[in-house]
């Protein structure tokens, strides 16, 4: 039915088995819009934040996605630049992932705040000395690049590259790729820091503040360095989930093994600053301001194994097996690390975003709690489905991993 | 710019905690002064808005020998590093130069509450919801002071209102200075014991700056090295002991150790 | 944001951020400026083929992009970086000069026929790798075809399109289309040249071609003893291709494809094998 529109030589399931594969995210998408829609509508009062606990489930998912998005810059950086070719096979599925990751947060970061309208003010009147200025100016930038990016691949699909207007653009904008690798590079390089740093400046929240080096607290550092951990593994993980899903194979083994290496890589380095970072911080920084830090792991269901999970659990083992060539080769370990890096990458933020704010500062507070409410978990669904639908109309439309022609053949 | 040269006063608060009683009067009277709309019937002590909290802490010992204290908590003016003021994407928090007085540009908020997650006294709000007035209240309300829209992010501001109208006193006169007595916010006005001073900490004659140096002065959270200019009073050690948690802690130890 | 807006500072830190944000906004328009008018400027110089053949040759699977050097076997392994046109590649004339036997410099002899794995592959012609062949005229004209394996992949075909006399070709660029059961495929041109005379139903599918220059026309050309080895690879990517989609047709081992493949094989994704075979994405 849709056959002339999917790229030549690939197979892809009957159009209505596809049809209802998007059905359920369809409607998943739908309920999420709908929640979303009463947020904007009747606003924030629909959610469980409250002034206390002033930021929930969407700014946590906002860190995540965009931590796991970071295959995009990451492996645009090693191919364009640093001439990685090994990584042309898994880029333009880099560059859809990346592409939900930022779309999907900065629509919920629209709903989030309270008065979207104003967003423009930031730009209009911008504090310099915010991180959530540094942000909202290179998520911007950036969601424009990972759109210029996106671009050529729609304009590759078999019907378009047919118009010679668009093809001859898409090939002209293909070869400057390299500047927007670079641009892309650059502007990630400091949103991702300055999403770190959004909790490092949080003097008064001596639970998330860290030393500043330079001009930016620690844990500007340390998310760009943990986000760099986190995309490969995310690109492997999601290439390996089509694969399963598919029932074909779209990239070499050898690619699927780079992108571990690179994450054992980037994670290990993460580990040792964050264990370095953490000592400063429980012996020094923390105590420093008036507060114990053993205080921080001794309320409720956050004990000492929560940063013993998130630094040796989901990070140190991860680390020491994705270094290891003998376990990249085997796709179980190859797998299960690659999830055990994603899952410390989301404890870190989740720590960071939920743990900072339950947390109490005056001595008489108390311990919070916050559960979402359905709104919240609708408008969360919504990113999620929004990202399955997306990626699944490209996977099918559009050449997103190159090397399967090939290998459908070399069987 | 230099602001040295341009900070002509540091407006601060004394509050002494031996003599609140708690009444609740000085949270009525910034309610009533800044024209903060009452909760709607769903609303808890953690979604409504209050510039001011009055907390009632109690030292743990049993009855009779149990002490409670009442600490009125509102925004603590901090004037170094100024947590909320820095994280603000668009400059809609500001500490004025004139004054020290940390204020908030409810017409410029975004609405991302970074700033409440910045502050560590909790003494920002949130309009979850639209401000709504019974029947006839609306007519009761302080013409000086504009209501804030859902969406926004408010709090204590040392009651602008009245300090925009002590300097149209001070105008009228053809003076640039105000008089102190016409700028007294309405906690401070309200306070039945008389328990909260207020005034500019630059000026040595003044109450409130005497009373900031006393041995019986120390401020909350001191030691993050905000300079918080809201100063509490209390002559009882175990009440001192709550500025911070390693404080808190140190007691904990010398009465189980 | 601009120094005439409430709130813009003349410190160092507006100066660092706002320089650096506008330095990367202009630095993203203008690459797509400059995307926009180089696509325009290609449009005006008419390289719209050229650069349809560019783009698909970046998407061949490198075994396909073998230099002729690599099939001939005088050299182990090299992917062509010219899109397979050697008429202005420097190191294949570093191959002639090193070596006056190599089979890329002969010309085709005068006459006959050739059987390769039961195609008819004669010898007094040129090769392309789209699966078309150049046959040189006294004129000073050459006959475009597809050779005997092309024509039996698409076998009877439902419309042919043909260029219109007098039209010029490029080299890769589109020869004629043919449509099959709803599938077009491209055909691509072997050489670069004015269209002078067309076939049509009766006469064959050819055309006939006015080159400038005939020696440099067909330079990049297969002849020759390269056909045997490349018509090999050709032959086993066909196979592969067949096999993919799981009907599980098959070239038996030393047979000869059929005459109308499709005809015999209608459960096979042909679509998909002719643009395999003829080079097109």
């Amino acid at each position: 039915m849709d056959k002339h529109l999917i790229t030549r030589g690939v197979q892809r399931s009957p159009f209505w088995k596809f049809i209802l594969w998007i059905l359920p995210w369809g409607m998943l998408l739908g309920w999420g819009l709908y929640g979303a829609y009463l947020c904007l509508a009747e606003g924030l009062n629909q959610t469980n934040m409250d002034n206390r606990f002033a930021f929930g489930l969407w700014i946590y998912l906002d860190l995540t996605v965009i931590a796991f998005g970071a295959g995009a810059f990451f492996t645009g950086f090693l191919l364009y630049i640093l001439k990685r070719h090994e990584l042309k096979s898994v880029i333009n599925s880099a560059v859809v992932l990346g592409l939900i990751c930022y779309s999907g947060a900065i629509a919920v970061l629209m709903v989030d705040v309270g008065q979207p309208l104003r967003a423009w003010f930031t730009f209009w009147h911008p504090n310099v000395h915010s991180m959530l200025t540094e942000v909202t100016f290179c998520l911007t930038c950036y969601l424009t690049v990972l759109i210029l990016e996106y671009a050529p691949i729609v304009l590759k699909n078999r019907q378009i590259r047919k118009i010679p207007s668009y093809l001859v653009f898409e090939f002209n904008l293909h070869k400057l790729m390299v500047v927007f690798a670079g641009v892309g590079a650059f502007l990630s390089f400091f949103h991702q820091g300055s999403l770190g740093g959004l909790y490092g400046v949080l003097r008064g929240r001596p639970f998330a503040f860290r030393e500043e080096l330079g001009i930016w607290p620690s844990t500007f550092f340390l998310f760009i360095l943990s986000a760099m951990a986190a995309g490969p593994s995310f690109i492997l993980l999601t290439t390996w989930l089509v694969e399963k899903l598919s029932r074909k194979r779209l990239v070499k083994h050898e690619t699927l093994s780079y992108l571990g290496k690179l994450s054992g890589i980037m994670l290990t380095v993460y580990i040792l600053f964050k264990s370095i970072d953490t000592l400063i911080w429980i012996n020094s920084t923390s105590p420093s301001s008036g507060f114990p830090a053993f205080e921080y792991y001794d309320r409720a269901a956050f004990g000492t194994w929560v940063l013993f999970a998130e630094v040796v659990v989901f990070g140190l083992l991860p680390a020491l097996l994705l270094l290891r060539k003998r376990f990249r080769e085997h796709r179980g370990w190859l797998i299960t690390s690659a999830v055990f890096v994603l899952a410390g990458v989301a404890l870190n933020r989740f720590v960071l975003t939920i743990q900072t704010l339950a947390l109490p500062t005056l001595v008489f507070d108390e311990f919070l709690s916050y559960l979402p409410s359905w709104q919240e978990v609708a408008t969360f669904s919504l990113v999620i489905a929004y990202g399955v639908v997306l990626y699944s109309v490209s996977f099918r439309y559009l050449p997103l991993f190159p090397q399967e022609r090939e290998l459908a053949q070399s069987y | 710019m230099d602001q040295a040269t341009v900070k002509q006063s540091r407006y601060g608060m004394a509050i002494d905690l031996d003599r609140c009683t708690g009444c609740g009067a000085c949270l009525m009277a910034c309610a009533v002064e800044n024209n903060v709309s009452p909760g709607r019937p769903t609303v808890n002590e953690r979604t409504g808005t209050t510039w001011m909290r009055v907390i009632e802490v109690q030292d743990g010992r049993a009855f009779p020998a149990a002490e409670t204290a009442f600490i009125p908590m509102m925004c603590q003016q901090c004037e170094e590093e100024t947590p909320c003021v820095s994280v603000c994407p668009q400059n809609a928090v500001e500490v004025d130069p004139e004054t020290g007085i940390v204020g908030q540009i409810p017409q410029r908020c975004l609405g991302c509450r970074y700033c409440m997650t910045a502050c560590p006294y909790h003494a920002r709000y949130y309009n979850w919801w639209d401000p709504q007035w019974p029947e006839g209240m609306e007519k009761a309300l302080n013409p000086d002071v504009a209501p804030r829209m859902r969406g926004v992010v408010e709090k204590c501001n040392f009651c602008h209102g009245r300090l925009h109208d002590a300097r149209a006193k001070a105008a009228a006169k053809g003076s640039r200075e105000i008089n102190p007595t016409d700028y007294i916010p309405a906690c401070v006005e309200s306070c039945p014991v008389q328990a909260i001073t207020f005034g500019d900490l630059n000026d040595e004659a003044a109450d409130v700056a005497r009373q900031a140096k006393s041995e019986r002065a120390f401020r909350f959270l001191s030691r993050l090295g905000t300079e918080p200019k809201v100063y509490y009073l209390s002559g009882r050690s175990w009440v001192q002991r709550l500025a911070d948690r390693e404080l808190a802690r140190s007691k904990k130890e010398t009465v189980h150790g | 944001m601009l120094p005439w807006v409430y709130e813009f500072r003349w410190d160092l830190g507006h100066i660092i951020f706002l320089g650096v944000f506008y330095s990367v906004v202009i630095l993203i328009a203008f690459t797509l400026v400059r995307a926009l008018i180089r696509a325009i400027r290609d449009f005006k110089n008419h390289r719209v083929d050229h650069i349809m053949w560019q783009a698909t040759f970046e998407d061949l699977p490198t075994p396909v992009r073998a230099c002729r050097h690599e099939l001939s076997g005088e050299v182990a392994n090299r992917t062509c970086p010219n899109e397979f046109d050697c008429r202005e590649c420097r190191t294949h004339e570093l191959f002639l000069r090193k070596n006056p036997a190599s089979p890329g410099g002969t010309t085709p002899r005068a006459s006959g026929e050739e059987q390769l794995f039961g195609l008819s592959f004669p010898l007094d012609r040129y090769y392309d790798r789209g699966h078309t062949w150049v046959q040189p005229d006294k004129d000073g004209t050459v006959k475009v075809g597809l050779n005997d394996l092309g024509a039996r992949l698409i076998g009877s075909v439902e419309n042919v399109q043909l260029p219109v006399i007098g039209s010029r070709l490029e080299v890769h660029g589109t020869a004629w289309h043919v449509t099959r059961g709803g599938a077009d495929t491209r055909i691509l041109s072997p050489i670069e040249g004015t269209v002078v005379e067309v076939g049509g139903p009766g006469k064959g599918w050819y055309l006939k071609v006015r080159p400038e220059g005939m020696e440099t026309a067909v330079r990049h050309l297969l002849r020759g003893a390269e056909i045997k080895p490349w018509l090999t690879r050709e032959l086993e990517r066909l196979q592969f291709a067949l096999s993919a989609d799981g009907v599980g047709m098959s070239l038996a081992d030393g047979g000869v494809p059929v005459e109308d493949l499709p005809k015999s094989s209608p459960k096979t994704d042909w679509d998909a094998v002719w643009g395999e075979m003829f080079l097109e994405a």
